[in-house]
């Protein structure tokens, strides 16, 4: 199993989407964003369960954006670029807002079934690589990586 | 968002019908706290028609749950699609909250 990791990468460099979409930061363009993705993956012949998942991660990072890099103010952009590699599918997810801090992010103790906290959680259990880039005029480039399992397309 | 109540003797089920997400959490908190509230707090919660429920819903379950538990009562939860039925067990959701294959299974569990 590959570690899955958090970690600041000082700059990611372009993936060469082959495509993207565009929302704003309310949460009603959720469904429509994750009807988008649903139809990308499915059309880049990842397999149903992985599908899922990756609706799973970008998903919670949506919300991550809208509640805490524009603190649930409407009409922000959050753009999203899906990149086809031979070995893995890489998602992006930019947004303008407050520059994602990780200082803020404490693991959710499952023991005390917790009501809130579990978003980025589920996201690192959700793909195989999360990484974001701050290092940016503003906002956060959050990176969502799963590997292609079994021999490269 | 179509959440459908139904009664069942001294049980109450609900069912959901669409996506619960950040856009409707707190509607379904709601929704159940409320029922909670009317002295309607033993729940079945029917997940047939979610395919799919973000932390955001998650959470609106376990805050529900938590109220129904104060207040003497519980959520029973049944029907769960595969995808969210992964979330649950990520979560290990589906240690505390029971986890039932039919809405009849659910509603029996009861008593």
């Amino acid at each position: 199993m590959t570690p899955r990791l958090l970690v600041y990468t000082g700059g990611v460099p372009d993936a060469g989407y082959v495509a993207t979409f565009h929302m704003t930061s309310e949460a009603d363009q959720l469904a429509r964003m994750r009807s988008w993705l649903w139809t990308q993956l499915v059309g880049q012949a990842l397999p149903l369960e992985e599908c899922s998942a990756y609706l799973v991660a970008v998903g919670e990072i949506c919300n991550n954006v809208i509640k805490h890099a524009y603190r649930g103010e409407p009409g922000h952009p959050i753009t999203i670029g899906l990149a086809v590699r031979p070995d893995r599918f890489v998602i992006d997810v930019e947004d303008e807002g407050a520059p994602y801090d990780p200082r803020g992010y404490t693991p959710p103790d499952l023991d005390t079934v917790p009501e809130h906290g579990m978003g980025l959680f589920l996201v690192r259990k959700s793909v195989d690589e999360v990484t974001f880039d701050t290092a940016r005029p503003k906002g956060t480039r959050w990176r969502l990586v799963k590997h292609r399992v079994g021999p490269p397309a | 968002m179509d959440i459908e109540v139904k009664d069942a003797g001294k049980i109450t089920v609900v069912a959901p019908r669409g996506d619960v997400d950040m856009a409707v959490a707190d509607e379904v908190r709601q929704r159940l706290t409320g029922l909670v509230d009317q002295g309607r707090a033993r729940l079945v919660l029917d997940l047939a028609s979610v395919m799919y429920i973000d932390s955001s819903g998650l959470g609106a379950l376990v805050a529900a749950m938590k109220h129904a538990r104060a207040a003497g009562g519980d959520i029973k939860v049944c029907m769960l699609e595969s995808d969210v039925r992964a979330l649950f067990e990520m979560t290990r959701l589906n240690k505390v909250l029971a986890v039932h294959t039919t809405r009849q299974e659910a509603v029996a569990a009861w008593g």
